[in-house]
């Protein structure tokens, strides 16, 4: 029972990990958060479709999300994945756990064709989704997105922190710590022409992705394959038109530093599209 | 007479074509503004949806070397300063000033 229990665990553990790992909202990177809001009063319809590959394991997730700009500085949006995972020629889907975020923006300074600013984010994802998908959950990240961005060249920086909530272990008095998270992400992009405002737009990214997991355990003990280290390289290109973006992404392990006997990610990708309305 | 009403004729036709190409029947306004955090296009798709909801606004053209956005609309389109320092904080930038008003 202690065996498949783990496995569940580090399924759950995982698929959620791949959930609340990054916020991409607008003009930002792919796999980590940036400042960028939405206009007052505008409605941002996101699609996104992601797949991450480990050995002879994968997880494709397929998420749409509806983000709404409160303010010039602030936006909340609300996204529902649907989730395919396969492992050791087990597959289990179904509708993942909701995540409500919001970013707020409190800091801009502008000038001649160049915008910095910082923002605060903050998401939960709840426990909504399907039995065998969802983490059974209800789990926080707070951040910070830094950005500048110019007619040519663009950069971020962020930083997250993901608390996990324990969780209940069928049958049982004792609950699942699961470990919580770090992530902090570096990204630089390029525009190599300025085009007119009607002409389609494309910027190159790069970015470098680190994360940060604590072990996972119950009550003194902790599981020795869980936690660690691990950072990505990530190549992506953003595309858009007037009020239509496209993007996408593969992330590239560089490092990985997991604790006992865990399976390394081979790579992530991502594609994105989105509509602001 | 049959020559006169001939020649009357053409020269009707002459000015009710003349008239209907000539777009200029009513003026247009336009309005160069100056704003700044311009960066990228899909990021001022904002500021078009919002003046294109002020009655009167016809047209949004961006300059994002320059970080000046036309608006253009009819004669009677006013555009004051303290709606455009709303219209652009709304949008996430930052307005600075009107450079020039022209009337066609």
């Amino acid at each position: 029972m202690v065996i498949k229990f783990q496995r569940r665990a580090v399924i759950a553990v995982t698929l959620v990990y791949f959930l609340l790992s990054d916020n991409a909202f607008a003009h930002d990177p792919i796999f980590s958060p940036g400042p960028h809001v939405l206009f007052k009063d505008g409605v941002e319809i996101h699609a996104e479709f992601s797949k991450e590959k480990k050995a002879e394991s994968s997880e494709d997730e397929r998420a749409i999300a509806v983000k709404y700009g409160i303010t010039g500085d602030w936006v909340i949006g609300a996204e529902l994945p649907y989730q395919i995972s396969e492992e050791e020629n087990i597959t289990e889907s179904g509708v993942g756990d909701v995540v409500l975020s919001s970013k707020y923006r409190f800091w801009r300074e502008d000038s001649l064709g160049e915008q910095s600013s910082v923002a605060f984010i903050t998401q939960v994802k709840l426990d909504s989704g399907n039995e065998r998908i969802g983490s059974g959950t209800t789990d926080t990240m707070l951040g910070f997105a830094y950005g500048y961005e110019s007619l040519k060249w663009y950069r971020w920086a962020s930083m997250r922190y993901r608390f996990n909530q324990d969780s209940s272990i069928p049958s049982s008095q004792f609950e699942l710590e699961r470990g919580d998270r770090w992530f902090v992400d570096l990204a630089g992009g390029y525009r190599f022409q300025v085009n007119d405002y009607l002409e389609a737009d494309t910027v190159w990214l790069l970015e470098l992705n680190g994360e940060f997991a604590e072990r996972s355990g119950i009550g003194d003990l902790t599981f020795a394959d869980s936690g660690g280290s691990r950072w990505f390289v990530s190549p992506g290109v953003m595309w858009t038109l007037r009020n239509f973006a496209f993007k996408a992404g593969v992330q590239i392990p560089v490092r990985n530093n997991l604790n006992g006997d865990q399976t390394a990610t081979d790579y992530r990708a991502r594609i994105e599209f989105e509509w602001h309305l | 007479m049959k020559q006169y009403m001939s020649n009357l004729f053409i020269v009707l036709i002459t000015l009710f074509a003349i008239v209907w190409n000539t777009p200029v029947l009513s003026a247009e306004k336009t309005f160069q503004i100056r704003a700044d955090g311009l960066a990228c296009p899909y990021c001022a798709y904002g500021i078009e949806k919002k003046f294109m909801n002020i009655e009167g606004v016809e047209r949004v053209d961006f300059d994002l070397n320059n970080g000046v956005v036309s608006v253009s609309g009819t004669e009677a389109l006013n555009l004051k300063e303290s709606q455009l320092k709303k219209l652009f904080n709304d949008s996430g930038f930052t307005y600075r000033k009107i450079v020039q008003v022209d009337v066609k």
